[in-house]
């Protein structure tokens, strides 16, 4: 059978692989934020961790931070805020 | 690809033969003129109108008018034989 | 009418003439006398309608008297009406083939795959029928769908040759009474049959029925629904703008087509639900005629979910209310273990919708609570403003099918109201 070329209709992805944070050697005395995504039952995952990590891995404080829709990103006040205080950032995604 | 190729024709001619009409009347005088109302919005206002004017000024002796349930759906074989046994012609429509 | 005696005429409203003629001509009757008035009619004043009627009065009584003498030398060439599907030449490259099929309206203006001999031939294997056996005639022109044709429009949306005993039944289907093929290939609403696969066979083909199954990427869902669209148009005659009269359509019109989760389904799959064998395949075409309306609903609670659900069915301008018809539910797997979960079953379901979803008829147009009341008044008596109004004549007539993915999202589908569901089933070759 003989062969034909055509174009590929993809296209790869343009945003670069981006460096995580640091990793943490504990959570003792660390700032913990969330990013509530709002969904049903979220908010309460979201008390239930915060209680753990204070209570069993000595987190020092947490930051809860709930969005108006979880279609939306974050805003970006609530992403400077939870940056510049915290040390790491819980979120979420699903039903 | 290039030349020509053969295909099927995905379509298929109508299976229904094609029929003859009857025959057209003299005038409408002493004619009985069935309507099948479609049901449809003011059609029945339009069978009022047309069977009065059909009795007035064409001398139509009777009109039997039926309208059916749902204009989506032919109307019931008694309606039309009803219509097809007692009247010489029989006007119905189609539209909004 | 015109074959038991009376002269006939039938009055069409300009946007119609060409329906009419069209339709005229395919129940074998070229030459029926058609007066025309201007559309549209139906919103006339009462005095607009009798100034109409004294305009074509006279154009009815002269095409009933003076029409002319039939040619009665006019005699159909019969033997021209095979079978056979004719084989037709055509540019061997796409451009040359693509413009050739926009020429003649033979596809949904989307590319088509060349229903080559080869081809037809391939998917043919699929099914022990002879070729020219006929499966239905296809309202509203009446063409003869034969095993063939239906290979050829199967070949055309890019079906896989396997997928052939899916079709068949599919056109066996639409072309029973109660489902209403005419009705629903020239009605001005927006119809499209919804083709729902059971049983072992939807696994086979990988029709979806999980997650995006309504929607695009998967070749059995996209190229089922496609083919029957184009068997009805191209077999049936329903070209949109000639006998398909739809006022805008919808994109349910080029393919409608998924498996129920059976996997996911708490209760009796569709199929067994309609007396098959749970490991027989089978189809069921549904008259859909207002697209899909999405229920995103997190109630956790059976009964708070039921009247949601209940309240979203209820619209004033559902075709199913004005007749009585079969409105249809596709459940998130997630909804319907909610339900399962408080003990109902798929027919309490039914009859706790049924109950909670009638709807009083002055919520109706009154143009529309007037029609309502012609076409339910032997059902339901006199009907007035307060009449609630049930959404079917009975629980049972409410489909209810499982599919789709993770996700608390259910999915109304209204129906043309005028149409009942059929169920085939699915016979493939040893």
């Amino acid at each position: 059978m003989p062969r034909t070329l055509i174009v590929d209709p993809t296209a790869p992805c343009l945003n670069q692989p981006q460096q995580l944070g640091r990793t943490l050697d504990g959570l003792t005395g660390k700032v913990v934020g969330f990013i509530d995504d709002s969904k049903p039952n979220f908010n309460h995952l979201v008390d239930d961790l915060a209680e753990l990590l204070v209570n069993r891995y000595g987190a020092s404080k947490v930051i809860k931070r709930r969005k108006r829709v979880s279609s939306h990103p974050a805003s970006d006040t609530v992403i400077t805020e939870l940056v510049e205080q915290c040390d790491m950032v819980i979120t979420g995604s699903g039903d | 690809m290039v030349g020509t190729v053969l295909i099927f024709d995905p379509t298929a001619p109508c299976q229904n033969e094609p029929k003859h009409l009857p025959p057209t009347l003299d005038d409408l005088r002493d004619k009985v003129v069935g309507f099948i109302d479609n049901s449809k919005p003011n059609f029945d206002n339009l069978v009022e109108d047309l069977a009065e004017l059909l009795r007035s000024r064409y001398g139509a002796s009777r009109i039997i008018k039926r309208r059916k349930r749902l204009s989506s759906h032919p109307a019931p074989e008694a309606m039309i034989k009803e219509l097809s046994e007692q009247c010489d012609v029989v006007i119905t429509g189609s539209g909004d | 009418m015109a074959k038991r005696g009376p002269a006939a005429v039938a009055i069409c409203s300009t946007a119609f003439a060409a329906l009419g003629r069209a339709q005229a001509t395919a129940l074998g009757y070229p030459e029926l006398p058609i007066a025309v008035i201007p559309h549209p009619f139906g919103s006339r004043t009462r005095d607009e309608v009798r100034q109409l009627a004294e305009q074509c009065i006279g154009e009815i009584v002269r095409l009933v008297c003076e029409a002319g003498p039939r040619d009665s030398s006019v005699v159909p060439n019969r033997s021209s009406l095979t079978e056979r599907a004719a084989l037709i030449k055509v540019p061997g490259d796409l451009d040359g083939l693509y413009s050739l099929f926009r020429e003649r309206h033979w596809g949904d203006g989307l590319p088509v795959v060349p229903p080559t001999t080869e081809r037809v031939e391939r998917m043919l294997c699929h099914s022990h029928r002879a070729a020219t056996e006929v499966v239905a005639t296809v309202a509203p022109g009446f063409g003869a769908a034969t095993i063939e044709r239906i290979a050829a429009n199967a070949v055309l949306a890019g079906c896989d040759p396997e997928y052939l005993p899916v079709l068949i039944a599919a056109v066996e289907a639409v072309a029973e009474p109660r489902f209403n093929l005419q009705g629903i290939q020239v009605t001005t609403n927006p119809a499209a049959p919804w083709l729902i696969v059971n049983g072992p066979i939807g696994k086979r083909l990988g029709v979806n029925s999980g997650v995006n199954c309504l929607g695009q990427g998967t070749c059995a869902n996209a190229t089922l629904g496609r083919a029957l669209r184009l068997i009805l148009q191209n077999i049936g005659g329903a070209l949109p703008g000639e006998m398909d009269r739809a006022t805008q359509g919808q994109p349910g019109k080029y393919t409608f087509c998924c498996a129920e989760n059976e996997e996911m389904n708490p209760w009796e799959p569709l199929h067994v639900e309609r007396g098959f064998a749970p490991e027989c395949s089978a189809i069921t075409v549904v008259g859909g005629a207002s697209g899909t309306l999405n229920m995103n609903t997190h109630a956790k609670d059976a009964d708070d979910l039921l009247r949601v659900i209940a309240d979203t069915m209820a619209h004033p301008t559902s075709n199913d209310y004005w007749t009585g018809g079969e409105p249809w539910l596709v459940l998130a797997p997630e909804h319907a273990e909610i339900l399962k979960r408080a003990g109902l079953s798929k027919s309490d379901v039914k009859r706790r919708l049924w109950e909670q979803s009638k709807m009083p008829a002055g919520r109706m147009a009154a143009k529309d609570r007037l029609r309502t009341g012609d076409a339910r008044r032997a059902e339901l008596g006199e009907i007035g403003p307060d009449t609630m109004l049930p959404i079917s004549t009975q629980p049972e007539l409410i489909g209810i099918v499982v599919a789709g993915g993770p996700g608390t999202h259910s999915v109304y589908v209204p129906t043309y109201g005028n149409s009942r569901s059929v169920t085939r089933k699915v016979v493939c070759n040893a």
